[in-house]
This record gives structure tokens, sequence and C-alpha cells, in this order.
């Protein structure tokens, strides 16, 4: 706005300030169930008709301290009412605003605080626009850029296909990175840590180490970095085919938190029975099923990996395609991001400059999620994790197809309507299918 | 339209829902109210607003020592705050951080930067205006008003749950070497009958003066030091001694002019009448980035 009226120079900021607002509502129409929460199991997507939402607004300040450095503050505000508690799905989950133990009374809270320091090292000038968290500058395309403090793993690793923001794309988790990344972060999904990256011309690599929670899918966070810690280390290759660009990334993490394995928590309960799910000593979710094995018995640090790879594409400067896909090794239980072990998704974005309404935004994906083989087992038993578990399972791929088209109005606004078709919820084939409509009403400045 | 309804309900309803779901114990103990970026003292404010477009942010960090004992003994925080300057008037966000608050009485807060990560505290955000003088004169006055939008959880003593407003007449001069500056407001509380016995309940009175002396210097830093004394009292009971007021010694190093300069500030302070807030003793710590008026 103000550089509208040149009273700001948007190519080299020395502060910026950009806001947003996003509701989005979501309708779940009732599916059919075989069994919803078998035995005192806790995790069912409830086959009722359902409806959730979420209302965001975030300020995004940066501003510039001395030359190659930026510091940037993320204020944030969210209301929220997810389906069935978020219980019942995995990476399929419909909503990726939606956070761990949100409520609908609005929360103020710190999301992102966090330092960062690019030392040039020649090439080519890249001039970078101004945006959120960024300020209009120019930086080297050989650079090593150090970041430090408060922020989302996925501020910097697996960004968003075609940098859209996501509070204009999909709205499904399964779209927002790997379903099967179980970054370390806490319940609200940001992180506290370090990142270095290292770009050289059209190639960059990058390794951060963040904080898990405490306690898997809850707020306090561990801040012995040395003890528990989320490892990853990407590389990216940017191209061109054609006249058009494209990006191929793979991505390697591996955790060190204290998560209970799945074939420990069964052992313990095979070995005797009494330490089920409701006679838990400590942290755990609640499960009422005495005749169920539970993962509080065996937390203990524990190391979980997983390593994906992506890949996007732009067919025309306004349509591209992309996909991704993660294996995780599956033997722990979620710690941060969503129940899934291996994930794969395809997706087509595409703006509306065909038909004269080229900030209009719509797009079509597909993803699917896989639980490994002793987690079904341990799932079958009856037993619970942070988001699946509903006392049997008759384990199969939870897979989503969603749609959407945002339509640009005013400049400003977006207003988009989205369905989402939902095979196999909670990978359990004994359920569904769930049809979900949303409405999503986004604005920013 | 059903979406948007109940969004603006829960928008309504937020300071009820949020009293609602807390408890009846605890209320915002931190009496320390910092000034806008730019203001150059740490609660008073020189009423230096002048020029074009202009703007500054500020980084504060700081420590009280038995603030509210035995309940709160210790509490950090770090405020961040940003303001935007225009001729004669600013607007500006202060977003306070809770870093620590915890006590021996054990019926107290226990929040600390593991447990509650990202907590923002009260936030505040003010409108001041330069009513007379110009910045460099020897009387300044100015105006200000402050929202007070409620966050956290009162369990922990950062947040009173509840909405208020900050109305503040601001004198300042600069008077050869020496600066002054000082505060007279109300703290508008809204009252919910005796939070803890004894405790101030509802509106609040804010006073305070600050004076220095300027040591230019060739290097074009200038260090200003001196007194800084404030406080507040209960409106319905001040006669009873519900009044808290502290003095902080404060050490400024700043560079000045128009172009975009830093200022460093530290502080540390005595509570005079320890009082709710006002502590037996604080340090406090800042750093501002001042940018250049246009």
């Amino acid at each position: 706005m103000l550089s509208d009226d040149g009273l700001h120079d948007i190519e080299n900021e020395s502060w910026n300030a950009y806001g947003q607002f996003t509701y989005i509502s979501n309708w779940k129409l009732a599916f059919p169930a075989a069994y919803t929460n078998l035995n005192g199991s806790i995790n069912s997507l409830l086959p009722t008709a359902e409806r959730s939402f979420t209302g965001t607004a975030t300020l995004y300040l940066g501003a510039r301290l001395w030359s190659g450095a930026e510091a940037y503050l993320v204020p944030e505000v969210i209301s929220e009412l997810p389906l069935s508690g978020l219980k019942g799905l995995g990476g399929a989950i419909q909503n990726f605003e939606l956070q761990k133990g949100g409520t609908e009374t609005p929360q103020l809270y710190r999301s992102r605080a966090f330092l960062k320091q690019t030392f040039g090292f020649g090439g080519k000038s890249v001039k970078t626009e101004s945006g959120p968290m960024q300020l209009g500058t120019t930086y080297d395309s050989r650079r090593l850029v150090l970041i430090a403090g408060n922020f989302s793993v996925l501020d910097f690793f697996d960004k968003n296909a075609f940098d859209i923001d996501p509070r204009q794309g999909f709205l499904s988790m399964g779209f927002l990175t790997y379903a099967a990344y179980d970054f370390a972060s806490d319940a609200r999904g940001y992180s506290y840590g370090g990142v270095a990256e290292l770009y050289w011309d059209d190639w960059a690599v990058r390794f951060g180490r963040v904080t898990p929670p405490k306690n898997p899918n809850q707020l306090p966070v561990d801040f012995r970095l040395f003890k528990y810690y989320g490892d990853q280390m990407e590389l990216e290759h940017n191209h061109k085919v054609r006249g058009q660009d494209g990006t191929v990334r793979v991505l390697a993490y591996r955790n060190h938190e204290d998560i209970g394995r799945f074939s420990d928590a069964i052992a313990v309960w095979e070995a005797d029975p009494a330490k089920n799910a409701t006679t838990c000593p400590g942290f755990n979710y609640g499960s009422d099923n005495a005749s169920a094995p539970d993962l509080c018995w065996v937390r203990k640090p524990n190391v979980k990996v997983g390593i994906g790879m992506f890949a996007q594409q732009s067919i025309t400067p306004d349509i591209g395609v992309f996909s991704r896909a993660m294996y995780s090794d599956g033997k722990t239980e979620v710690d941060a991001y969503t129940s899934t072990d291996r994930s794969a998704s395809v997706g087509l974005l595409g703006k509306g400059s065909k038909w004269s309404r080229p900030r209009d935004v719509a797009g079509v994906g597909f993803n699917a999620g896989w639980i490994s083989k002793i987690h079904a087992e341990y799932l079958s038993l009856g037993g619970i994790d942070g988001f699946i578990g509903e006392g049997a399972i008759k384990a199969a791929a939870e897979s989503t197809v969603d749609t959407f088209y945002s339509v640009n109005v005013m400049k400003s606004f977006w207003l988009t309507g989205d369905y989402q078709h939902i095979l196999n919820p909670g990978f359990n084939a004994d359920r569904g299918p769930v049809n979900i409509f949303s409405l999503r009403i986004h604005g920013e400045f | 339209m059903a979406s948007s309804k109940r969004l603006l309900l829960v928008l309504i309803a937020w300071p009820r829902l949020a009293m609602a779901q807390q408890t009846a114990q605890g209320f915002a103990v931190e009496r320390f109210y910092p000034s806008a970026p730019g203001g150059g003292w740490f609660v008073m404010d020189e009423m230096n607003i002048g020029g074009g477009l202009g703007g500054a942010i500020s980084l504060t960090g700081g420590y009280a020592r038995n603030p509210f004992a035995p309940v709160v003994s210790n509490e950090a925080f770090v405020d961040v705050a940003m303001a935007v300057t225009y001729n004669r008037s600013r607007v500006y966000l202060d977003l306070p951080m809770p870093v620590v608050a915890n006590g021996s009485s054990g019926a107290g807060p226990s929040l600390n930067i593991a447990t509650s990560p990202d907590s923002v505290a009260d936030s505040h955000v003010g409108f001041d205006m330069r009513l007379l003088g110009k910045p460099g004169s020897s009387f300044r006055l100015g105006t200000g008003a402050q929202l007070i939008i409620p966050s956290g959880s009162r369990a922990d003593y950062v947040t009173d749950g509840r909405y208020g407003g900050m109305f503040r007449l601001l004198p300042a001069g600069d008077i050869g070497r020496f600066s002054y500056a000082g505060q007279l407001g109300l703290y508008v509380r809204p009252a919910e009958g005796l939070l803890v016995p004894g405790s101030p309940d509802g509106n609040e009175v804010l006073f305070g003066l600050a004076a220095g002396r300027r040591f230019p210097s060739r290097s074009g830093w200038d260090t200003v030091v001196g007194p800084e004394f404030f406080g507040e009292a209960s409106v319905h009971s001040a006669s009873d001694g519900h009044t808290g007021f502290e003095g902080l010694l404060s050490t400024r190093l700043e560079r000045t002019g128009d172009r975009p300069h830093l200022r460093f500030k530290i502080g540390i302070g005595h509570g005079i009448v320890e009082h709710f807030g006002a502590p037996e003793w604080r340090v406090l710590a800042s750093l501002e980035l001042v940018g250049s008026r246009l």
C-alpha cells in the first residue's frame, strides 16, 4: 500500500508488514461405518454429520537489522472447532489450519520470531519479491543463509508447490507437505531451533535441527536440543523444461524423541495385560479400552526416520503439476504431525489467466497414505495414537481427492469452494467414504 | 451466513468466554507499561514525534523480583513493539511475551518458556499525538490512548482476562542538556469485585516522572542518564494504601537525528512502595531501532 504512494521502497525494504485473515468452514456429511469407538477406544471419526471451522488472523512483521540480517515476528490468532475432536483421520485431515489443542475461544500466540543472516558468495543477482516473512531485496545466487529462532519447519523445508500460499490452495493437510513427514514441532506446528541453507546457483542444500514436544502432540516443548531433536536435510535443484520452471527436492529426516514403539507396546501388554490403555502411569491419550495395549507404557528415547521426494513442473506460466512421496519407518508413534507412515500425492494447480481471471486459483489433487504393518497390528488390538485408533481396523490406504476453486474478489480477497472425498478414513476400510464440502474466505494486505 | 454470524458471535463473546474459562484467581500483576518504540524512556515518553513517515521497533527484556510475593516471586518477559509515526501522530503495537512467572507459595503460576513457548500476554495497541510544542522544545504536551487486548492465562498472572483502556497526558521537554517527561492518566480496568483480599480492583490512576541529563560525545552517540518514577493507585481504594510506586535508574546510549539510529537502554529499579506489581527490584534492557523520517 505504501509503495503505491511512493512512501516505501518495495524492492529494497528495510521493513515490511503484511497481514491475513482466513475463515474456513467444513461440512462433513454422514457416512457409513461398520463400528465407531469399539471397546472404549476413542479415536474414531464420528459417522454423523458435523461442522468444523477455523478462523485465523496473522500479522507478518519484518525488519532489516544490519547488512544481510533480517528479523521476523509473526503474531497470530486462531479459533477453531475440529471434526470429532481432531480424531479419526491421518493425512486426510480436511483443513490444514487445524491445530492440536485449539479451542473456539480465540487464542493469541507468537507463531514465529526468528533471525535470518545471509552471507553472499557472488554469482548472479537474484531479486526476491517482498512478501510475508520476506523483505524485498536482492541476494547473491551463491549464498549461505542461517536462521535461528522460532519458526515453522515448512517455512524452509518442502515449501509450497509453486509458492502458492496454502491459504489460497488445497485445504487438505495431505497437500501441505508429505503426510508421512513427522517433523518435530509443538502442538500448533511451530518449532524452535536453527536452519542452515546453502544456495549455489540452481542447487540448494539445507539442514535444520528443531525442538520436539515434551509429550507427543502437546504444546510444551523440550529445549534440550542435544538430547531430543528433529533433524532434517533437503537437497533441491531448480531447472527449466522448455522454458518453464521446475524443481526437484529430496528430503530426509531423523528424529530423536521421547516416543513409543508399537512393537514395544504390544510386547509389554502381551506379557502383562494389566499394562493396558486404562492403567497408564503417565501421559496418555485417555483411551477407555482396558483390553488394548498403549504407548504410554513404552515411551523412551527412540529414533524415527523418513525419506521423501518432491517434484513440481510448470507446464505453462499458469499451470503446473506437482508430486511428492515419503517413506517413514513406521515403527514409532506420531510425535507431531499425522499418523501416516507412508504417503504419496499428486496435484494440478492453475491460475485463471485463460479465462481472464488471472488471480483466481484452481486445483485438483490426490493424496494417499498408509500405515506400517506393526502400526496396523497395534491398532487392530485396540491401541490408539494421537489421532487414530477405534478398537479395530481393516488396514487400507487412506486417500483423498481434493478439488477447489478460489475466486479473487476486490484484489485482496479470495472466496474458495472446496470438495474432498476421503476413502478409508483412519486407514480403515471398514469405514467411509467421507464427503466434505468447504468454504473459505481469505483476505490479505 | 451462519458461518459469518458464528464468527461475529465468537469475536464479541471472546472476553466473556475467556473469563468463563479462567478461574477467578489471577490477574495481570505486571505494572511496567513500556513506552512506545521511539519514546525514549522506559515508561515515560519524550513526545519527540514529528517529521514525515517514520517508525521504530523495539525489543525489551525485563525481570522483576517479588512483584506479588509470595504468589509471584519471579517474572521475566520480552516485549516486542513497533510504531509508525507521521507528523504529530504515532500508532503502535506492543506484544509482551512472558518467559518466566513463578512463585514460592505453591498457589501461583508456574509458567516458563518450555511449558508455554508461544504465550503472548495482554497486547497493547496505542495511539499518541503531540498536541503542543515541537521536537526538542522546552515543553511539549501529548496525549495517548491504548487498547489492552487480553491474552494468556489468568492462572499465570499475566492477564486480567478483560479488555481495558489507558488514557494519558504526556508532558515532556528538553532544557539545555536536561530532559524530562511525565505521565498522568487513567487505566480503565473493569472491576469484578475483590480478586485478592486487599488488592487494587478496577480503575487505576497512572502517574510518573522522569528526568535525565544528556552527555553528548564526538562519536555522535549521546548518553542520557536519569531516574524514572512511576506508579499506579487504585481509584476506589487509594486511601487504603493500594498504590504501587517504583523508581528506575536508566541509562540510554543513542544516536540522534533524523537518520535511522539505534538506542540501547538499561535500567535497574526498586519498589518504593512494593504493592501488586511494584517489585522488590527490577532490571530492564532494551534495544530500539528508530527509522528515518521521509
